[in-house]
């Protein structure tokens, strides 16, 4: 019997967007297959020791949130958090908890504020909000049977940008991803996964949760292989659905400007 | 006379002529619009509202959930008064929905009987309309998460309001004392408050289920980021909530529910304090939430200085408006529908469907992500639908609708339900149909859209089951 322990950094505190969903998509998919999960909430000034989990997951929070929980990650978890992430650690990290990973967020107003620093990026607060449905492409998630498509909705002010040994999640089809000028959504860094995509992003996304399962599956035990396949239809009707109706709209809106 | 006067008075006399006329076309086009005729009015004579009410009382009724209840709440209580008004209707609660309304009420001379404007109005634009007016009376419901891509950030929205309240000390504020975020407004301004609330922790008294606490806003204390400590809570962050901290807490209210007598699926009978008097009171709606709807509206009617006889009467015989449990009888069964639009309010909805009796319950969700729905729906994953498994022993069914229908299929997945039970359907007649055929005579099928699937929704039923135009 397999056994996967998730933990959920902040789970009360950040939890924006239907954070939550993430969670339950890997509970779920988990369960479907017979393969037991421990979720632990891990919250401010909870003991944080990375070893007890194979998933960590961090999510968005506003202002104000992301405000009282930066001390306990800056100065109480964070170097365990480091140790992982370069210790191979499976990650995901969604909006605010992805920006939180990074060096620094610069205001509008052009104050630097801290952040941990645990991967080579940072995000510069910009005037304008980035907001809507969001296609992109992830190369890593390409198989005969998948296209590598992922679907999502973003809503952020900050802009991200990339350091050198940082990879994109993916590229963007429809939307603004990270910046809203090079073109690419998300950040990678060894096993950890950061995007600014909610929807929730993992259960209409089936193909990245496996992904992600079973990147923790073989890290945790060596002769695991792969997941056996699920019923999909519900989640590919909904990813989908978004990916036509926006390509449509897309077609129609290029139309409009060429007349 | 002066000819810039009477320019000007011609200007306006034209101005609510067009106006009155684009109103009648948008409706014989069933355009269902209510905003453009404003939004024409506003540009061809700019400031008209201030005019068109000068000499009202204005009262304004704003914040994230039961604006719309509270205000029909509020109008039954100056009907019960023989108070003439104006107010606007639910959906017209921006900017120029409120200046169509103001349009339609008066005279071609912009001139009425009314002595008070009555406006529910968005909480995110609640900033704007103070720029143009300013209420006497300001009630806040309550705050919570809702349409996030709309409105930015819940502290984002709360900051506005607070800021542009503050800029005018005569408004009189009545808050909601058992929400942090709402509370803290009378505790940062000078102006005169009266505070609402549920006194104690009164569901324990009734059959109500007791879930487990989990709130997902307004966690910490808004001064000092300490977490709450709470005596009771009613639902979602809301009860009685102190800060260990810095002390900041629940403000004592001036109007309160002091006990809840019974609870019905129809309505709740409640014992109430009024001035140190404890009265008797129904609130003729069902469900906790619909208590601080009555509460606020009592709230409202005590600052006005009505009669409180008036006003028990009106929350007693009080019918709710459009979208908000509306029961359409469908031969010899029914169409109950129930307007959803963010979490809290779907919590409710579903902890109602749990204490239902009914087996074999057909229920469908119509999820849009039109702008006046919210773009992103993500909010559907903070909705506790897990809950339903609570009456998964009455083997309900759930249909699936909507431009979201597959999302909303997800998410019913997701949280345990049997994919054989969910069906998507995205024809409304087709749906309306199945879901009917498959419910027990003289039951209910429950029907919950968002705010522009109910539109879509209604303009069908309308014609099968000849339903009134909801602005009627
Ligand atoms: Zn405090």
């Amino acid at each position: 019997m397999y056994t996967i322990e998730i933990c959920h950094l902040y789970p009360e505190i950040l939890n924006l967007y239907g954070d939550k969903g993430n969670i339950t998509a890997l509970k779920k998919r988990c369960e479907w297959r017979g393969i037991d999960v421990k979720i632990h909430n891990i919250s401010l000034e909870d003991d944080f020791n990375p070893d007890n989990y194979d998933i960590i997951f961090i999510g968005g929070g506003q202002d104000y949130e992301q405000e009282i929980v930066k001390d306990d990650l800056l100065h109480k978890k964070g170097a365990a958090i480091k140790e992982a992430i370069e210790g191979n650690k499976v990650f995901l990290a969604i909006c605010g908890g992805y920006q939180l990973l990074g060096k620094y967020y610069k205001t509008k107003e052009g104050k630097e504020l801290e952040f941990l620093g645990a991967l080579d990026f940072w995000t510069n607060g910009d005037e304008k909000r980035m907001i809507g449905n969001v296609i992109i492409e992830c190369d890593f998630l390409k198989s005969e049977s998948f296209d590598g498509k992922i679907v999502g909705f973003e809503n952020h002010s900050g802009k991200t940008y990339l350091g050198k040994d940082i990879t994109p999640l993916g590229k963007v089809i429809i939307g603004y991803g990270n910046n809203g000028e090079d073109g690419y959504e998300g950040a990678v860094y060894k096993n950890v996964y950061c995007s600014y995509l909610h929807g929730s992003l993992l259960p209409k996304n089936p193909a990245f949760t496996d992904f992600l399962l079973e990147k923790a599956l073989n890290n945790k035990y060596k002769d695991f292989g792969t997941l056996p396949n699920l019923d999909d239809s519900f989640e590919m009707a909904a990813r989908n659905s978004v990916i036509n109706r926006l390509i449509t709209s897309n077609k129609i809106n290029k139309l409009r400007k060429i007349f | 006379m002066n000819m810039k006067l009477l320019w000007h008075e011609l200007r306006l006399i034209i101005t609510i002529l067009i106006g009155k006329i684009l109103i009648v076309l948008c409706r014989f086009a069933k355009l269902g619009g209510t905003s453009f005729p404003g939004k024409v009015a506003e540009k061809l004579c700019p400031g008209i509202l201030r005019e068109l009410s000068s000499g009202l009382k204005l009262i304004m009724v704003t914040g994230t959930n039961g604006k719309t209840t509270t205000t029909r709440i509020i109008e039954k209580i100056l009907q019960e008064n023989k108070i003439q008004y104006i107010t606007n209707k639910s959906g017209a609660n921006l900017v120029n929905g409120v200046i169509t309304a103001f349009i339609e009420a008066v005279d071609f001379l912009g001139k009425t009987d009314a002595s008070i404007a009555l406006i529910e109005i968005d909480e995110a634009a609640f900033s704007k309309i103070c720029n143009l007016i300013v209420p006497h009376v300001l009630i806040v419901t309550n705050f919570f998460r809702d349409q996030l891509d709309r409105y930015g950030e819940l502290y984002g929205t709360l900051k506005l309001v607070k800021k542009t309240a503050a800029l005018f000390e005569n408004i009189k504020l009545v808050l909601n004392a058992d929400d942090s975020l709402c509370a803290s407004i009378g505790k940062d301004l000078k102006n005169e408050v009266t505070y609402y609330g549920i006194d104690k922790d009164v569901k324990h008294s009734t059959s109500s289920n007791n879930e487990a606490y989990d709130s997902k806003d307004a966690v910490f204390c808004l001064y000092c980021q300490s977490k709450y400590e709470y005596d009771y809570h009613t639902y979602g962050h809301l009860g009685g909530f102190r800060c260990p901290n810095c002390g900041y807490a629940r403000p004592s209210a001036d109007i309160s529910c002091t006990e809840i007598d019974e609870m019905k699926d129809t309505h709740t009978d409640i014992k109430m304090r009024v001035s140190n008097q404890v009265i008797k009171a129904r609130v003729n709606l069902p469900g906790l939430y619909n208590i601080y709807n009555a509460l606020a509206a009592t709230a409202c009617s005590e600052v006005l200085g009505l009669p409180i006889q008036n006003t028990v009467k009106a929350i007693g015989s009080f019918e709710s408006g459009f979208g908000r449990m509306e029961t359409i009888p469908a031969d010899g069964k029914f169409l109950k529908l129930i307007l959803v639009k963010n979490p809290t309010g779907f919590d409710q909805v579903l902890s109602y469907f749990i204490e239902q009796n009914d087996s074999n319950m057909q229920i469908a969700f119509i999820i849009n992500d039109n702008a006046a729905d919210g773009r992103d729906i993500s909010w559907l994953w903070d909705v506790e639908f897990e809950k339903l498994l609570n009456i998964s022993h009455k083997e309900p069914e759930f249909y699936v609708s909507g431009l979201r229908a597959e999302d909303m299929a997800v998410r019913l997945k997701y949280a345990g339900i049997d994919t054989n039970k969910i069906t998507i359907i995205k024809d409304y007649e087709e749906l309306v149909n199945k879901g009917l055929l498959r419910t027990q005579q003289s039951k209910s099928f429950y029907i919950l859209p968002t705010y522009t699937a109910m539109l879509e929704l209604r303009k069908l039923l309308k014609v099968k089951y000849n339903l009134h135009d909801f602005w009627e």
